[in-house]
């Protein structure tokens, strides 16, 4: 494949050049946009780092932000569900929060963690200058809710970052729909039901599309 | 931990509806490219059907999940 990060893999953080911390929304209407996210990302041969990846009661959540936001060079932050869609409902500032951290992350430290770079994703291009006025001058994509569109705008963002060989956004968007085709009928031999499909562990649903792309090597990179 | 198959068969003569921004593909697994685009997911379905040869024809949501599954009568 092509490297979007030769020389940096002298980070106290081993993968820390395909490492991609993901800070998004972890509800039920969010599914249809994380899992051809994770897809992609892990099509394009990098480690989607996620806060679902373990589950510990006993651990900090914001310490395990931190330290998914520090062992990874990228980070891709959808803040398109910051906006309370409804009277007296709260608007969400987790994704802000972890987009802040991450930018401090790049501007407060030296070395390797200023080669740091990220992906801001919002709804529509322009909504969010209305609540983060700071980033104005930020450069984001828009998905518009859909989920084809978020596989060609990660996509695409990978390549301007200097990643070759990329196979196309419709391309992965197509080998999306046959996994999900396997990954249903696979998982329905093996006994689970929709909803055990619905509500799956995102931990368990990469290692699945890690097999499945170790699996079906054909236009991978 | 022993490999386990993630892989359905045949794979090879499936086809599949797909969600695209300009309407429906229709694309035989294992091809590199759609067979065919159509404007509504209906006349895709039917063009699915037609290109299976009686075999699986597997229509997705705009999101890329399964929304039919209708199974060929070979396998069953």
């Amino acid at each position: 494949m092509g490297e979007v990060s030769q020389g940096l893999m002298n980070s106290s953080y081993p993968d820390f050049s395909r490492n991609v911390f993901i800070n998004c929304p972890f509800d039920p209407e969010y599914v249809p946009l994380l899992r051809p996210l994770l897809f992609t990302v892990l099509f394009l041969n990098h480690n989607p780092r996620i806060a679902l990846e373990r589950f510990d009661s006993g651990e900090a959540r914001i310490n395990k932000i931190c330290e998914l936001i520090k062992c990874s060079r990228y980070s891709i932050h959808d803040i398109s569900r910051i906006r309370s869609k409804k009277r007296g409902e709260y608007y969400r500032l987790n994704m802000p929060l972890e987009l802040g951290i991450d930018i401090g992350c790049r501007l407060g430290n030296e070395g390797i963690l200023q080669s740091k770079t990220c992906l801001i994703l919002e709804k529509e291009k322009y909504r969010y200058q209305k609540a983060l006025s700071d980033l104005s001058n930020s450069d984001i994509k828009s998905h518009n809710d859909d989920p084809e569109t978020i596989v060609f705008q990660v996509r695409n963002w990978f390549t301007e970052l200097g990643l070759t060989n990329a196979p196309s956004a419709t391309r992965i968007w197509e080998r999306f729909n046959e996994f999900m085709a396997d990954f249903r009928e696979t998982r329905e031999r093996d006994g689970f039901k929709d909803r055990d499909l619905e509500f799956m562990p995102v931990p368990e649903y990469i290692n699945f599309i890690r097999e499945w792309i170790a699996g079906n090597p054909s236009h991978t990179i | 931990m022993a490999k386990r198959s993630t892989s359905a068969s045949p794979k090879n003569q499936r086809v599949h509806v797909i969600s695209r921004k300009d309407g429906w593909a229709v694309k035989k697994e294992g091809n590199t490219k759609a067979s065919k685009l159509f404007g509504q997911k209906e006349a895709a379905v039917e063009g699915a059907r037609k290109l299976s040869k009686g075999h699986d024809v597997i229509v997705h949501k705009k999101d890329g999940s399964i929304q039919r599954w209708e199974r060929s009568p070979k396998d069953s």
